[in-house]
């Protein structure tokens, strides 16, 4: 992101004097922007244009990592506010509050929930990442709290204290890790960065609102500490969609530095229900941790998976697993239909199979996610390719028969398929919509 | 894409003749012409002949105005008449044009920001116009600066780098492409661009081929603006594919009837 003419010109200290070679200062501006020219030649520059340009070759959005080893978070790092302008990049950090007013036992019963919180769906691992230790009593209480999480979990940490005598016992108890300080305020922000430096921990800062939250960041990074993570004080949906939406438009469209910076949200309602409701929201809109008190596996799930569906590349076609699929009670007589594994593809057959009412299996063939007629242009879908895929899938154990049933659009193949794999090969209808006719004119549904 | 309609204008024999005669119907008909055939902005000069060119220009906006809800782009060199007809234009209006100029851009430039309306900018001053895309550029910062002195939104600056006869001026066509680019890169947002396209082709044979040829290659080179026939329906088809292909509409298979209806 080069700086524009009019941003440098505005930098420059409008002297005229020429001393950089061009006669204007706005001359010089345009041969800056076109990257004709470097700022040195200008010898009465001010330190806010040398920040300025500086800022310019920066990411608007600063990469900042949480946790250590493996399961190191990484947030912000954003170039755009739309997912199909190019992609979103670094999916939203989960994270799981937990008070230190918990006892032994159920912090331990806490801790089993959160770290069994693991899922495999349709081919893919969900994971969550963070378990965030909030502080409600004193400093002993709250080390002690940390101590214990430590020890319980791999996941990375998040310490919620503004007092900086608990902050630090607390980092001490848990050194190496790498923890998210949360955080610095108006009140104790210089203690709370001199700690975070100490400890080269990211620190979270917490605001009143936007604007408070803007100077506040200055502050802190006037005093030379740039690992942050921003929280504009907001705790209700429409206030908190606002400030991340806010927060990440000026970083991104105004290059405002302040806001550079990943973001974390709080979801607050009661019921857990419209907690997850809530928790979609901020992390749809931009926010880089959600942190929530829920840890039932039937409300996390629906959240993962939709952080996985929006965090993938819209670039990339969708594709579905490679493995063989059951439509119905399926008995070893069952008919079996050829596809690819284009998602798009995969849903329009799977979805006139069931109506076909003739339980059914399908094998869609992996042609790297492109359609039918994409796939046999490319010479993904050949012959050789689909009996390879028919012999190695295990469909011949699942039935008696031999027959496979092959898209209409790709009849040609027929011939030299039933060759290849030894199966008789049937043509099916051109379109998905065709398969409930030819299941009933052929299976008698 | 924003279509700028350019037949209400004295030059033309029908129009020269209902200005001297306060004729309106030639003038609405064209106005409502021009907007069927999907103008977006309908551009008002009086021509060389108006014997008062604040009275004509007056008039010619408010019998306009009449007959059609679209926003004006007064095109005139004499401030006095501009400023007369903002003062009565419905909607914000567009000022064709300023020149980078000092005295001038003091004079249009409040003007337009007292009037909420947009401006034209040349990059010509007094000495004319440049050859190169480098010098058009300097000129175009000229107005871009001016535009963030006098506070006037950078969206409402339409940059215009003076397009020239190809068949006199060959070598001036790939110095405006250039410099459209470039305009881009002055400020963020970027100011619009604008051409007034028909002078590409002035005195050559089959000028719409011309007119549309370099449309299409302006557009892909970041136009946003053109001041052009409306009626000229290939003109019309070629703006509106290349809007497609430069992917800044959805496509559909009536794109062609979609943008003339935008």
């Amino acid at each position: 992101m080069a700086l524009t003419g009019l941003e440098i010109y505005k930098l420059l200290p409008k002297k005229n004097c020429g001393e950089c070679g061009p006669p204007t200062c706005l001359a010089f501006a345009m041969s800056l922007a076109a990257a004709k020219t470097t700022l040195d030649l200008c010898p009465y520059v001010s330190d806010e244009a040398k920040e300025a340009l500086g800022a310019a070759s920066a990411p608007p959005i600063k990469l900042i990592k949480i946790g250590s080893g493996d399961k190191t978070v990484e947030l912000g790092d954003e170039t755009v506010l739309f997912r199909h302008d190019k992609t979103f990049f670094h999916p939203t950090g989960i994270a799981f509050e937990v008070e230190d007013s918990l006892n032994d036992a159920e912090l331990t019963q806490k801790l089993k929930e959160i770290n069994e919180l693991e899922f495999d769906r349709v081919g893919l691992h969900y994971e969550v990442d963070m378990v965030a230790v909030k502080q409600t009593a004193d400093a002993a209480q709250f080390k002690a709290a940390v101590q214990k999480i430590e020890a319980g979990t791999k996941l990375s940490l998040v310490l919620i204290t503004e007092d900086v005598a608990s902050a630090e016992q607390a980092l001490e108890a848990c050194k190496g890790r790498n923890p998210l300080l949360y955080g610095a305020t108006a009140n104790n922000y210089s203690e709370m960065t001199e700690l975070a430096k100490k400890y080269s921990v990211p620190l979270g800062v917490k605001a009143e609102n936007i604007f408070a939250l803007s100077d506040l960041v200055e502050k802190i990074t006037a005093l030379g500490y740039k690992e942050l993570v921003l929280d504009s004080g907001a705790r209700g949906t429409s206030q908190v969609l606002a400030d991340l939406t806010e927060v990440r438009r000026a970083a991104i469209k105004k290059k405002y530095r302040p806001f550079g910076y990943p973001t974390v949200a709080f979801a607050t309602a009661e019921d857990p229900m419209e907690e997850i409701m809530q928790a979609q929201v901020y992390l749809t809109k931009y926010a880089s941790v959600v942190v929530l008190k829920t840890t039932a596996k039937h409300f996390v799930l629906p959240l993962l998976t939709w952080r996985q569906n929006l965090y993938t590349d819209p670039q990339k076609p969708i594709q579905v697993e490679t493995k063989i699929y059951e439509v119905g009670n399926v008995t070893a007589d069952s008919p079996v239909y050829l596809t690819t594994n284009f998602s798009l593809t995969y849903f329009s057959v799977e979805g006139e199979v069931e109506g076909s009412k003739v339980p059914s299996y399908i094998i869609p063939v992996d042609t790297d996610g492109t359609s039918v007629l994409t796939a046999w242009a490319a010479g993904k879908y050949s012959a050789e390719k689909i009996a390879e895929a028919i012999n190695t899938i295990g469909i011949a154990d699942k039935v008696n028969h031999r027959e496979i049933i092959l898209p209409g659009y790709v009849a040609v193949l027929s011939g030299k398929l039933e060759e290849k794999s030894g199966w008789k090969v049937i043509v099916g209808p051109r379109e998905a919509a065709g398969i409930p006719a030819f299941a009933k004119s052929r299976y008698g549904a | 894409m924003i279509i700028i309609g350019e037949r209400i204008n004295g030059m033309f024999k029908d129009i020269g003749q209902a200005v001297r005669e306060m004729d309106p119907k030639p003038l609405q008909e064209w106005a409502i012409k021009q907007q069927e055939a999907g103008a977006n902005y309908l551009d008002i000069n009086t021509g060389p002949n108006a014997e008062d060119q604040v009275v004509a220009l007056k008039w010619m906006v408010q019998v306009v105005q009449e007959v059609s809800d679209l926003p004006l782009c007064l095109d005139c060199t004499n401030f006095d008449a501009i400023e007369a007809g903002l003062e009565i234009c419905k909607k914000p209006a567009l000022i064709n044009s300023c020149p980078a100029d000092r005295p001038k851009i003091e004079r249009v430039f409040p003007m337009a920001v007292k009037h909420n309306a947009k401006i034209i900018g040349l990059t010509m001053d007094a000495k004319g116009i440049p050859k190169n895309a480098e010098n058009r550029i300097a000129l175009a910062m000229e107005l871009v600066a001016a535009a963030d002195e006098f506070g006037l939104p950078m969206e409402d600056l339409f940059i215009d780098p003076l397009i020239l006869p190809v068949n006199v001026a060959q070598e001036h066509a790939p110095e405006v492409l250039e410099a459209i680019k470039q305009t881009k890169l002055l400020a963020n947002p970027a100011p619009k661009t604008v051409l007034g396209l028909s002078n590409v082709s002035q005195k050559a044979p089959d000028r719409p081929l011309i007119n549309r040829t370099f449309l299409a290659m302006a557009m892909a080179c970041g136009l946003d603006a053109v001041i052009a026939d409306a009626n000229d329906d290939p003109l019309m088809a070629t703006a509106a594919t290349a809007e497609i292909l430069l992917n800044q509409s959805v496509y559909c298979d009536s794109y062609v009837k979609v943008f003339k209806s935008k």
